[in-house]
């Protein structure tokens, strides 16, 4: 544990019965980070960020959040942490300025700046029930940054938001961190935790897989790259060139279509054997891995016992 | 109050305020079966009263009704909800210590069964008159006790229940019995020796002894009083300890 650490969890454990829900999860979030726990459904990351906020009781482990522990100090450490929580609500006929009112301490920032900020100044007299889920999460989020918080933890941050609100809470949260704050998220989002986060925690069945950053973790799980193209006729010798690159694996024909797969490097040794041969497709297509393809390598090649392999889908929130 | 428990209960005495139908049972019930059941048996004094005015037997009896009211029906099904919902988790996460949500309810009960209590007697006075006291201060004793005594019941009621659809059915179906045979149904005088033996200890019965025997010159009901202020303490820990987890 450094003085730096805002989090640090050690050994932590969780059961709801006789389902382990966290198992041994060690973890440790520094000051200024954007860290990502992703992870399929049911990996434990909810019940986690639950126990560093002192909403849950863990059974086993060693967890301190700002240097408090989240149980036993949980009325010290709240008021510096803000919390956008997945599944809660407020009274459904509370207006958007009675409840920045009730939320609101003494360290508290301007509510009508944020509520201008995202986008929810119209709604200060609505009451909550007459909100839009979007709406909803931004005003869970304005309510998570109310107080100046030192650490923020966002579950599902942008659940129910549409595209350009999505990018709007992602500016929101680089702010976040250009001014220091410390931010816990959590995803199904792959390109959230890519575009926001310094370094991703992968969670399966309670424990944690693999940690680093998001290209790290490309880096090691999907190191490979997929290149397709079309030509009518294709010469034979280029085909031998390009089954001869560098980082070349495999080369699939299907009539016309040739389907290059190696790593990253064939991108561009394929590409400049095509240049050279003088015969560039117009229908040339490069899938590049990402972290989506990274997570998807790294659940294949390490399935938690007696875990089913998540569909993609249910990994990724769906690809948009 | 700018404290967390002022705010949250100016806040939920704000949101009652904006859903009446909510408080009807509390407001209406009591006032509309006063009115039914008061009339029923004249207002000519009655051994089975206790030899005096059967209106005012009720009238007297009533108000414990709206505490019961409160407790075991309303505040269950809000509390319920705001659980269900995420409500609770969404104040707790945001630092309200939970003991401060339960305190606010307290407030926020008390306040509207004062409030209820009050329309009862106005309602009461111009058709069958209000009762003299006749001992203040075992009456002004019971009431406040009966009703931290309920309201910590509700909250205790509403922790424990998982969904607002189960503490309505829970609430009803401890608030129904207890009124008929505690409070606002026939005077334990006219009741069978077995169902008089199931009354005699139920909540809602003690409550009612300790207010009606004092304010009609009946009897001190100590016993009924200590048993109240007993359930008033056991609850308050009770409902205080299950918020606090």
């Amino acid at each position: 544990m450094s003085e730096r650490d805002v989090v640090t969890v050690r050994g932590l454990r969780k059961t709801y019965g006789k389902r382990v829900v966290v198992d041994g999860l060690d973890l440790t979030v520094a000051a200024g980070e954007i860290v990502g726990l992703v992870g399929a459904n049911g990996a434990g990351k909810t019940t986690t960020v639950e126990c560093i906020q002192g909403l849950r009781r863990p059974d086993a482990g060693v967890l301190r959040v700002l240097g408090y522990d989240p149980v036993t100090q949980a009325a010290r450490l709240r008021p510096l942490v803000g919390s956008q929580l997945q599944d809660s609500a407020l009274p459904d006929r509370l207006r958007v300025a009675e409840a920045l009112d009730l939320f609101a301490t003494s360290r508290g920032r301007d509510g009508g700046e944020l509520l201008e900020q995202f986008g929810l100044a119209g709604q200060r007299r609505s009451v909550f029930s007459s909100l839009s889920g979007g709406e909803r999460q931004r005003l869970f989020l304005v309510l998570a940054l109310l107080n100046r918080p030192r650490l923020v933890i966002l579950d599902e941050l942008t659940q129910g938001l549409d595209p350009a609100a999505r990018r709007n809470v992602w500016a929101a949260v680089r702010q976040l961190h250009d001014t220091g704050t410390t931010v816990l998220l959590v995803t199904h989002e792959m390109d959230e935790a890519e575009a926001l986060c310094g370094r991703i925690v992968v969670m399966r069945a309670g424990r944690v897989l693999d940690a680093g950053t998001p290209a790290e973790l490309v880096d090691r799980h999907a190191r490979r790259a997929t290149i397709r193209f079309s030509l009518p006729d294709l010469p034979a010798p280029l085909l031998q060139e390009i089954r001869q690159l560098d980082g070349v694996r495999d080369v699939e024909l299907s009539g016309a279509q040739v389907t290059v797969h190696g790593d990253r490097r064939i991108i561009a040794h394929v590409g400049a054997a095509l240049v050279r041969r003088g015969s560039v497709p117009e229908d040339l297509g490069v899938h590049v891995p990402d972290l989506e393809d990274a997570l998807l390598g790294l659940l294949e090649r390490e399935p938690a016992v007696g875990a089913p392999v998540p569909a993609p889908d249910e990994l990724a929130g769906g690809r948009r | 109050m700018s404290t967390a428990v002022g705010r949250l209960a100016r806040i939920e005495l704000r949101l009652m305020t904006r859903d009446p139908l909510v408080l009807t049972f509390v407001f209406a019930f009591p006032v509309v079966t006063m009115l039914i059941i008061g009339g029923a048996f004249g207002t000519a004094p009655n051994p089975g009263f206790d030899h005096v005015n059967p209106a005012h037997w009720y009238v007297a009896s009533y108000l414990t009704v709206v505490i019961a009211a409160t407790g075991l029906v309303m505040l269950p099904v809000h509390l319920a909800s705001y659980r269900e919902r995420g409500v609770l988790r969404r104040f707790a996460a945001a630092g309200f210590p939970r003991w401060s949500f339960a305190i606010a309810q307290l407030i926020a009960g008390l306040v509207t069964t004062v409030a209820a209590c009050g329309m009862l007697l106005i309602v009461a006075a111009p058709v069958y008159g209000i009762p003299a006291v006749h001992d203040w201060w075992r009456v002004a004793a019971a009431l406040p006790l009966g009703a931290v005594a309920f309201i910590s019941l509700g909250v205790l009621l509403g922790s424990l229940l998982p969904s607002a659809r189960s503490a309505q059915a829970v609430g009803l179906l401890i608030f129904f019995p207890s009124f008929l045979l505690g409070a606002g149904g026939p005077p334990p005088q006219v009741m069978g020796s077995a169902v008089r033996h199931v009354a005699g200890p139920l909540p809602l019965t003690l409550l009612t002894n300790a207010v009606r025997e004092p304010w009609l010159g009946l009897g001190p009901a100590t016993g009924s009083l200590a048993a109240v202020a007993a359930l008033a303490a056991a609850a308050t820990f009770a409902a205080a300890r299950r918020m606090a987890l």
